[in-house]
């Protein structure tokens, strides 16, 4: 039991270091919008414009 | 207020006559004008009309965008393709570019979305990022296929500015200290815990020998990273402090660790005594969690400030053999001639070689209506030419100028402005002393009467009265004002200011742009015939559409202009066309006065009149229209017995004109940024001063006072020097500024008084023995965490 939650906790602070490091925790009040706003978006406008 | 008067993009007033709508999810809603219009056809056309649906609006909504003044700045940006000034600011990686842009304008994280998807449509562009936290996009794009000019025009479409900046050298370093104190946390978080959760299975006392060690090495396990990694700021401020041979509040925190670890770690090895590794984690944790806060605090406040040194590229026409020639300002020299069009400001000091122009001096001297210049007449730089293009012959470069005087000026104000002493830093330094030394004789107390108990108590002794609820005390309150002020527009730049505004005593206005609104518009009318008044301003905004005079602005915003023939501005005295087979004149009395000799003003002050060739029609009376909310602030500040005290480099009469029904105190006019400074050094005799201006010419005195305040509208210069910058333009901020002071007072008091009080009581028990380093590290927590709590009280928004 014990080694495995060791495991785990080794896991996560390793997710913990990549996320901090590609900046996922520079900008913590917008994320949670986008969900919202890129919601529809596509579906408005299917077709349209270049590729990204 | 309903969606009829609106504009439905910038939420200002739709004028009277306008008829302009968007057709957005299907519903046609009201533009107020066609820059408003053109922004918000661009976001549907797009297809990210979700923005409407989700933006925050009843947040600070900055001031709305002037589509005139994107127009004119689109032209400025293709100097941003230059390469020799994106050298500043551009970082070139094989084929791409990189660099960071300020955007003003965003309020939410609406607007972030919707600049993120506009730049993800645009061709050319690699990568962009935008941060609502900082304001700034970082863009990557390819030189060849899109200039920086395009992705700036691209962000102007859907209605933000967005300019390069000078990036603050500190801001790198606080990124990296941000970064690091998330991964110590995260890791003090988890490693508290797991610790915990074992503690909780060796409470219980029937635990066998063999799992109790075995639980023993699983906490040292959890808890090494901690010490070793979590725990290093404080350990380095500890040992820089003392160093300096200082005490800081590292030092007993960082011993507590020490002696916390050390002691469980040879419980551990050689099985014996007490382990308090749980004590160590969530001590880490809880210590850097508020470190972090204030660290988030501060950081916002050193970006703010560095969003506003635009890096706005000085760029000159010069003559030269060849015609006219763009030239870097810094490149120019005495007696190069160059030229200037009307709404760019002027680079350096000259002499005006055209025969005639109208400088706006506002920013220099707080004059508010435009002067008129003659050939030969010195020009400042600072001032910004009003009509037509102008020559001038350049006499000081750019270091000698009149507005680099100024600069000097508010330099050295900056050097000797009292500041206000760290009185938490000061107690707690004492604190910390009066601990250690508390500290010491318990353990040579406890060496002699019960030597094995001598290490314990001196471990609770220094975990109970850690003097974290008193390192807290101030800074959590500070950092709650802060944050509450900003959610209303209000941007402290020196959290000290709050610490000194309960002592101000006087009150010192700048008139145009903080009294007033710092530009023209329409006070009263008067038409000759009434029912012809939408008739006579519809052709008043088509004649002022032809001036770039300032007077003209409000005039385009009245109506919707009718269909004019034959245009002819004559600079300084009025515009004159036809509509049909009509003829009109618009312009000063004088200008009327050679159609109709005898014609006399028909309303009082009235500075513009409308005529046709058979009689004077119409009159209006435009001027510099006080702030909504001053008349309320103004007897606010008498209720609360302010001394009232304008200073303005205008005229006397125009100052008594805006005062009198203010009622201010005391009035000073005509002055020049010296006078005011020695004005103002006058009342800092009898007590602090708080400054509220906005021009370069207030630039010093803001520097000079206790404490300073000014419009997000006001000069670079003024934001530079003074502490709190407002960003919505009211007015009514400084009530709210002085009532956060106040509470903030009020809270870190009560946070003290806790603090003291509770380490007062602790103290003399661990003392005695009478309290474990369990009980010590809880007793300790809940404090900080009741200070905390305390503090929080500050971020409810103030409801006026």
């Amino acid at each position: 039991m014990v080694p495995v939650a060791v495991l785990i906790v080794i896991a996560i602070i390793i997710i913990l270091f990549w996320a901090v490091r590609t900046g996922q925790f520079d900008d913590l009040e917008r994320q949670g919008y986008n969900i919202l706003l890129d919601d529809e978006g596509p579906k408005k406008k299917p077709t349209e414009e270049q590729p990204k | 207020m309903s969606n009829e008067e609106l504009c439905f993009h910038c939420f200002q007033p739709i004028p009277r006559g306008v008829d302009l709508t968007t057709t957005i999810d299907g519903e046609a809603q009201p533009m107020c004008c066609y820059g408003c219009q053109a922004v918000a056809e661009t976001i549907v056309e797009q297809g990210l009309s979700h923005f409407y649906k989700y933006r925050d609006i009843d947040g600070n909504q900055g001031q709305a965008l002037i589509p005139e003044e994107l127009v004119g700045l689109e032209e400025q940006l293709i100097a941003y393709d230059d390469a020799e000034i994106q050298k500043e600011f551009v970082l070139i990686q094989n084929d791409t570019s990189s660099a960071s842009l300020a955007v003003e304008g965003m309020t939410c994280a609406a607007c972030a979305w919707l600049i993120e998807r506009q730049l993800t449509n645009h061709a050319g562009v690699e990568k962009v990022v935008v941060n609502a936290t900082t304001d700034r996009i970082h863009v990557t794009w390819k030189a060849e296929n899109t200039s920086l000019s395009s992705i700036l025009k691209s962000i102007h479409r859907v209605g933000y500015k967005a300019l390069p900046f000078q990036q603050a050298d500190i801001e790198e370093q606080y990124e990296r200290q941000r970064r690091s104190y998330i991964r110590r946390l995260g890791i003090a978080g988890i490693a508290s815990m797991q610790t915990m959760m074992v503690a909780v299975g060796l409470y219980f006392d029937d635990i066998d020998a063999t799992t109790r060690l075995y639980f023993w090495w699983v906490s040292l396990l959890f808890t090494a990273p901690v010490f070793v990694y979590s725990c290093q700021p404080f350990f380095k401020n500890a040992w820089r402090g003392l160093r300096s041979k200082s005490l800081n509040m590292d030092v007993p925190v960082s011993l507590a660790i020490i002696f916390a670890f050390v002691a469980s770690f040879y419980a551990t090895l050689t099985d014996t005594g007490q382990v308090y590794y749980e004590c160590v984690t969530m001590f880490a944790f809880f210590l850097l969690a508020g470190r972090y806060l204030e660290l988030l605090a501060r950081q916002k406040a050193i970006t703010n400030a560095a969003n506003l040194m635009k890096l706005i590229p000085a760029i000159a026409e010069k003559q030269t053999d060849d015609g006219w020639q763009k030239t870097m300002v810094k490149h120019l020299e005495p007696d190069d001639v160059i030229q200037i069009r009307p709404g760019e400001t002027i680079p350096v000091d000259g002499l005006l070689l055209s025969e005639q122009g109208w400088c706006d001096e506002a920013q220099l001297t707080g004059e508010s209506r435009p002067i008129a210049k003659r050939s030969g007449d010195v020009i400042y730089a600072g001032s910004i030419n009003q009509e037509n293009p102008i020559r001038l012959q350049v006499t000081h470069t750019h270091q000698n100028t009149l507005l680099a005087g100024i600069i000097h000026l508010q330099d050295d104000a900056l050097g000797q402005k009292p500041r206000v002493v760290q009185l938490a830093d000061q107690v707690s330094k004492y604190f910390v002393l009066a601990t250690l030394i508390i500290a010491t004789i318990t353990y040579i107390g406890w060496h002699f009467v019960a030597p094995e108990k001598a290490f314990w108590t001196v471990l609770a002794v220094l975990v109970a009265t850690c003097p974290c609820a008193l390192s807290l005390a101030a800074p959590t309150a500070m950092s709650g004002a802060v944050s509450r002020l900003n959610q209303s527009g209000i941007l402290l730049k020196e959290a000290n200011v709050l610490a000194a505004l309960p002592a101000i005593k006087t009150l010192c206005f700048d008139k145009t742009g903080t009294l007033t609104e710092g530009r023209f518009s329409i006070l009263s009318q008067w038409n000759q015939c009434n029912e012809n008044q939408a008739e006579n301003e519809a052709i008043a905004a088509a004649l002022e559409f032809a001036s770039e005079h300032p007077i003209a602005q409000p005039f385009r915003r009245l109506a919707k202009p009718v269909e004019l023939k034959e245009v002819t501005n004559i600079p300084g005295l009025g515009v004159e066309g036809s509509v049909g087979h009509a003829n009109y004149r618009i312009g000063s009395l004088d200008f009327i006065k050679q159609w109709h000799p005898s014609a006399d003003s028909p309303l009082a002050q009235a500075n513009v009149f409308l005529a046709t060739p058979d009689a004077l029609i119409a009159a209006w009376r435009v001027d510099d229209e006080l702030r909504r909310d001053a008349a309320d602030v103004l007897k606010w500040c008498h209720e609360q017995g302010f001394r009232t005290v304008m200073l303005t480099g205008d005229s006397q009469e125009r100052a008594q004109e805006i005062a009198g029904p203010l009622e201010l105190d005391e009035i000073h006019a005509q002055l020049k940024p010296q006078d005011k400074l020695e004005l103002l050094r006058g009342f800092q005799q009898q007590g602090p001063v708080l400054m509220i201006g906005d021009g370069i010419n207030d630039a010093p005195v803001l520097a000079q006072a206790d404490a300073s305040i000014t419009f997000a509208s006001g000069s670079d210069l003024a934001q530079a020097g003074s502490d709190v910058v407002i960003l919505n333009g009211e007015l009514i901020a400084i009530r709210r500024l002085f009532d956060t002071a106040k509470q903030a007072r009020r809270v870190i008091r009560q946070n003290f008084a806790w603090a003291l009080g509770y380490n007062g009581i602790i103290l003399p028990l661990a003392v005695a023995g009478f309290i474990g380093p369990l009980w010590a590290m809880l007793g300790m927590s809940t404090s900080s965490l009741i200070v905390i709590s305390n503090s929080l009280r500050l971020l409810r928004r103030q409801n006026y």
